[in-house]
């Protein structure tokens, strides 16, 4: 993903990528036990304002980004909305029973969906695959057998790609036509990818095991990852940003639209 | 003939999950399409999600493929910046999880379809788990969670069982899978011959 545009560093890139992988994984946890409409929203404002100025990237991305999550937020909270359970109705049409209680649990889950969606993306956004892996080896210790092997598979993504196109102009000069079936469809187009991408790794495994990538003992990186400042800053965000929320919506009493 | 995972297998694993993460994204505006209906007719399709794992078990066949193929299905998509972002990666680990469960309770020796359609089930399980903490699914209308749960059941049968044992046969008729799958007794018999 970061490497589709072109963006200064910010602090958010130098931060020890397994760190950030770790609060991301907390903060997951954390988001599902909200059960207070008025915290989420604010947890979801906390992230949207990382997301908007952290990464580093011009608006103009930022906000092209941003076209999906809307339709995520719709397309999240609508089924809950419509179709929830509860007592004090709002709307009622054939099948169609808006409830405030549904009403509220949507525009949650919507929220929980949208927060969640901005954290990934702004991880996404921040960190090199590569540096994670190595990040990960050196730091969680990762078996190199694994990271290596991620890593060679990350830079076949584009080549797959190339291959899937070229297997569709292939199929179209010879006259395969579009097929009805669903099943049909996606195994001509399956198949012929498939094997040519087993047989592709197989050949680079073959070779990867020939150079000692699956050796793990005593092992020396050519990226060495380690902890700096920005890591403390990075957590110190996160808590220092979610007590003043937590405070806040506790001054005003607003936990009152529980979930 | 070793039961551990060599770097080729995983390398294998890994690629195989991409090739689906692909083809996920070919289909993806297909979910979106039919999702905003709010009639759940998405769930159809949701057991396409569990694919990878049956796919890489079948042609490879070690314990802890399934798992690893979920994984690498789900950190993929995640660091491509997948919309569903880091829950993706749960989601992956508790399917591939489940699936595996399921495989290892059969010991890893069969191969057919009843025991992958089980396992399909399995990872189809353990996803509501995730939705039922996550989404609030529990507390949507009766008629309604049916329809969920029905749906995705039926879908996650038809793709995760029956369509990833289909797609595995045709590829043993391509001659790929002799590349990657440990050799069996049968091959030895055949070399003492």
């Amino acid at each position: 993903m970061n490497t589709f545009f072109n963006c200064k560093e910010t602090w958010l890139h130098k931060t020890n990528p397994s760190l950030k992988l770790i609060i991301l994984l907390c903060l997951f946890v954390f988001a599902i036990t909200i059960h207070q409409l008025h915290f989420m929203i604010l947890f979801t404002l906390v992230i949207a304002l990382l997301f908007l100025f952290g990464t580093g990237y011009s608006y103009k991305h930022i906000f092209l980004l941003l076209i999906p999550f809307l339709f995520i937020f719709l397309s999240t909270s609508t089924s809950m909305i419509l179709f929830g359970k509860g007592e004090t109705t709002l709307f009622k049409w054939a099948y169609v029973h808006i409830t405030k209680e549904s009403l509220i649990r949507g525009i949650h889950i919507g929220c929980r969906a949208l927060s969640f969606a901005m954290l990934s993306l702004t991880f996404a956004l921040t960190t090199q695959p590569v540096k994670l892996f190595y990040s990960l080896m050196q730091q969680l210790k990762l078996s190199p057998k694994y990271a290596y092997t991620f890593m060679a598979a990350i830079r076949l993504i584009p080549i797959m790609i190339e291959e899937l196109q070229t297997i569709r102009n292939a199929q179209k000069v010879r006259g395969v036509q579009g097929q009805r079936n669903l099943f049909k469809r996606m195994n001509i187009l399956m198949i012929p990818l498939l094997s040519q991408s087993i047989r592709r790794a197989h050949r680079i495994a073959v070779a990867m095991e020939a150079k000692r990538f699956d050796a793990s003992k005593k092992r020396t990186f050519f990226y060495e990852i380690g902890f700096s400042k920005f890591d403390i800053f990075f957590a110190s965000y996160f808590l220092i940003m979610f007590t003043v929320a937590y405070l806040f919506s506790i001054h005003f009493h607003i936990s009152r639209y529980r979930c | 003939m070793s039961k551990r995972l060599k770097l080729t297998d995983i390398l294998v694993t890994i690629v195989i999950s991409i090739g689906f993460g692909i083809i996920y994204k070919i289909w993806g505006p297909l979910y979106y399409a039919v999702k905003p209906l709010g009639l759940h007719i998405d769930q159809l399709i949701y057991g396409m999600w569990f694919m990878a794992a049956t796919v890489a078990f079948l042609i490879i066949r070690k314990p802890g493929v399934a798992l690893l193929a979920e994984i690498a299905a789900s950190s993929g998509e995640f660091l491509m910046g997948s919309e569903f972002g880091l829950e993706v990666l749960l989601y992956g680990v508790v399917q591939g999880l489940f699936a595996e469960i399921v495989l290892m309770a059969f010991r890893y020796k069969r191969f057919d379809l009843f025991v992958i359609s089980l396992a399909a089930i399995s990872a189809c399980a353990g996803s509501f788990i995730l939705d039922f903490y996550k989404g609030y699914v529990g507390d949507l209308s009766t008629w309604n969670l049916i329809l969920f749960i029905a749906f995705r059941l039926i879908g996650s049968i038809v793709f995760t069982g029956v369509f990833a044992v289909s797609i595995t046969k045709t590829l043993e008729a391509t001659g790929v899978t002799k590349l990657v799958r440990p050799s069996s007794k049968k091959d030895y018999e055949a070399l003492n011959r």
